[in-house]
């Protein structure tokens, strides 16, 4: 017989080895001796939640003498593809930014790597905090679904998908910014009879699928969300939202919205030709918005919900997890503390991030305070609807190939459905649903 | 000391790559092997699955999608740079060398040879930009010549020939190499006979030097068809399998399989399957090779 979990052991601890090169160093000291937090996440350094976050750094070590915080930049894949093998050795760091969702750490609680946060929640009040929806992330029952159960991750910010528009082209255009899916789709036709193709997409990676979503979204209510993503019910791929998506988003192609040579183009594609002015749209999250607003010095930009849509693709942001392995977990609790504090949570919303718990009235930047606002404006109206690649491990990937063939039209809408279909049922068979 | 329990004593040096062997290779195979017949996902307790994930295989389009993905590959990395690679050596060797100086040889070697230095993510990125269906180099060319652009890499119909053509190119100079190394071991008394012989270029190629270098050739053919079965590194970077399953590769499939749906055991039975692939194609290379020597 094989020893599966020696051999598990064996493997966490190289990858732990070769994840750390070999540069850390004994963090169990003595209770009396100088102690450290161990802190891994993987936001630039010029994003929003990186300098707030380095200002909680700052804070944590003023108020914590005697107690070094251990920083180390992780890349999101080396953390999404490891995270489970090294949050089960013993080089687990004391708090991660981890992703959220069933398929992350919702798979991780199930399988006890993350500490149950449940009372500090209560206790530090981060609970009253965050709003219902965006609480959501935090907690996951025992099947690792999330919504219910207990807290097993804090998100500190949001995000939200959102159209970004350049205010130059759509004035050039005569174009109004739309607020009615008649007036977006009479839009996007007039950009391409005028020979520009609106919508800047990358087919090879995430934004295709948050559109095709968003159309989804167009059609669905709440308890349709809740089916797909919570497991409250059937999650129908046939049923009018899908359908409706998945034949809009081949339409759009067809008639030119969306470029048919963009099944290959990366994220960083679709980035880069918005931010060079080559598409007048780009519909994205507002993880871009502090690059957008670095980058972009050619044109005038702006955002807008997707208009028609009382949901649209968003959440929390990532979440601090604690793991189980922790060796500092009072510490942990310490430090996440401190980033939902008001300045550190202002320091965010101005940065170009949207925060969950901040002072609106410090938020001074005008486009930031126009981010915030749309995000409350979802948020109030219990408007996230998530991801389209949580509701099973790997979905991401099947949601590409689908939309991939959409894009170039080598099968049907229902082909493509099907093609998605399969592999969530076989996930909810898996979960025993 | 009989001449047995002498060398006996030779095993003593073998054993730390013996130690070595079973380390790296042996334990985590038949561990592989082990965690195929389970549904893991990754941490946690496996359940055993028997062969479950095996039959499940064998009925997945992906799978044998994957395969023949993979079949074509081992043309573009195994099959086509040998022959690309036996006509470039004999040129340099025979004709460059000869007429234009070994210098110029040594130099066209070495620029052959430079694809396989770069590291894979980066000539996979540089090559992504060359075929980008918007602002590629190609398809700028193409439109200079008055050509139609292509969505190279991003077309399920073009895909697959786009990375086969990259892969040529990546793997050109490995044969151009071994295959010029080989040459120098061939007697030149063989070649002069022939030329005196009145024997043409090709004549002499397909009579001397095919034959003489033969073993360089099976060797070539060998680590590249196995390259060619694990190749993940440039599908990683190009398509990530894509568009639609068109480039997805057993070696990625079973990455897609440990990494981004947590279903280990099914991964394992994938790696498990290209792994015994492999060391047939290798058994069935060898024999080969043992019975032309």
């Amino acid at each position: 017989m094989f020893k599966v979990r020696t051999g598990v052991a064996l493997v966490a601890a190289l990858v732990a080895l070769a994840a750390c090169g070999g540069t850390d160093q004994a963090d169990t000291p003595a209770a009396d001796g100088p102690r450290t937090l161990k802190l891994w996440h993987y936001e630039g350094a010029d994003s929003a939640m990186g300098k707030a976050w380095a200002e909680a750094v700052k804070q944590f070590e003023a108020s914590h003498p005697g107690v070094t915080v251990t920083f180390e930049a992780k890349a999101f894949e080396q953390i999404r593809q490891s995270a489970g093998m090294i949050l089960n050795s013993d080089e687990a760091p004391d708090v991660m930014e981890y992703n959220k969702g069933n398929a992350t750490a919702g798979l991780l609680s199930k399988q006890g790597l993350l500490t149950d946060l449940t009372s500090e929640a209560t206790k530090r009040g981060w609970d009253k905090l965050l709003s219902p929806s965006v609480q959501t992330t935090a907690r996951y029952d025992e099947r690792g679904v999330m919504g219910a159960g207990n807290w097993y991750g804090v998100p500190n910010y949001a995000e939200y998908v959102m159209v970004y528009y350049n205010k130059d082209a759509f004035k050039k255009a005569g174009v109004e910014v739309p607020t009615t899916f008649e007036e977006f789709t009479a839009a996007l036709d007039t950009f391409v009879k005028a020979g520009t193709t609106p919508i800047a997409v990358g087919g090879a990676e995430y934004p295709a699928q948050q559109i095709f979503y968003q159309l989804a979204l167009s059609k669905a209510q709440r308890p349709w969300v809740d089916a797909f993503q919570l497991y409250k019910g059937k999650a129908d791929f046939k049923g009018p939202e899908f359908t409706y998506a998945a034949d809009t988003f081949a339409d759009w192609v067809k008639k030119g919205y969306i470029a048919k040579d963009s099944a290959a183009l990366k994220a960083e594609d679709m980035g880069v030709s918005f931010i060079g002015g080559k598409y007048p749209i780009m519909i994205s999250g507002s993880w871009w918005y502090g690059r957008l607003a670095a980058e972009i010095k050619d044109f005038e930009w702006g955002t807008f919900l997707w208009p028609g849509n009382t949901m649209s693709a968003g959440s929390s942001g990532n979440l601090w997890v604690v793991p189980e392995n922790a060796k500092n977990k009072d510490l942990a609790y310490d430090f996440i503390d401190i980033t939902m504090k008001k300045d550190i949570q202002n320091l965010l919303g101005n940065s170009g991030g949207v925060p969950v718990a901040a002072d609106t009235a410090a938020i001074t930047d005008p486009k930031s305070k126009e981010l915030i606002e749309n995000f409350n404006k979802l948020s109030t109206s219990d408007g996230l609807a998530f991801y389209p690649d949580w509701p099973a491990p790997g979905y991401y990937d099947v949601l590409v190939a689908g939309v991939q063939h959409l894009i170039n039209g080598t099968k049907t809408s229902g082909q493509v459905l099907d093609e998605i279909a399969a592999p969530y049922d076989e996930n909810l068979a898996d979960i025993g649903n | 000391m009989t001449t047995r329990s002498r060398d006996r004593g030779y095993w003593v040096f073998l054993l730390p790559s013996f130690v070595l062997f079973t380390a790296v290779i042996v334990v985590p195979f038949l561990m592989n092997v082990g965690i195929g017949f389970t549904r893991w996902q990754g941490v946690g307790d496996p359940r055993w699955a028997g062969l479950d994930n095996y039959t499940r295989l064998f009925a997945d389009e992906r799978f044998w999608a994957s395969f023949r993905n993979n079949v074509a590959l081992i043309v573009a990395m195994a099959i086509v740079p040998t022959i690309i690679g036996l006509v470039l050596a004999a040129t340099l060797f025979d004709y460059v060398g000869k007429k234009v100086g070994p210098r110029a040889a040594s130099l066209l070697r070495a620029a052959y040879y430079l694809p396989q230095v770069l590291p894979v993510a980066v000539a996979g990125i540089v090559w992504g930009w060359i075929m980008h269906p918007q602002f590629g180099a190609l398809n700028e060319l193409l439109k200079l010549l008055g050509m139609e652009p292509r969505n190279w890499l991003g077309d399920p119909g073009w895909a697959l020939p786009s990375v086969m053509v990259i892969m040529v190119w990546f793997q050109i100079g490995y044969p151009v190499v071994i295959f010029m190394s080989g040459l120098q071991r061939v007697d030149p008394a063989l070649y002069e006979a022939a030329e005196i012989d009145g024997a043409t270029w090709w004549r002499r190629f397909w009579h001397i030097t095919i034959p003489q270098i033969r073993p360089e050739i099976y060797v070539v053919l060998l680590t590249c068809t196995i390259a060619a079965l694990k190749v993940f590194g440039p599908i990683f970077v190009l398509t990530r399998g894509g568009p639609g399953g068109a480039t997805l590769v057993p070696s990625y499939f079973s990455y897609q399989n440990f990494f981004e749906k947590a279903n280990v055991g099914y991964g394992a039975a994938i790696a498990t399957v290209l792994t015994l692939v492999i060391i047939v194609v290798t058994v069935f290379f060898m024999r080969i090779q043992d019975k032309e020597s």
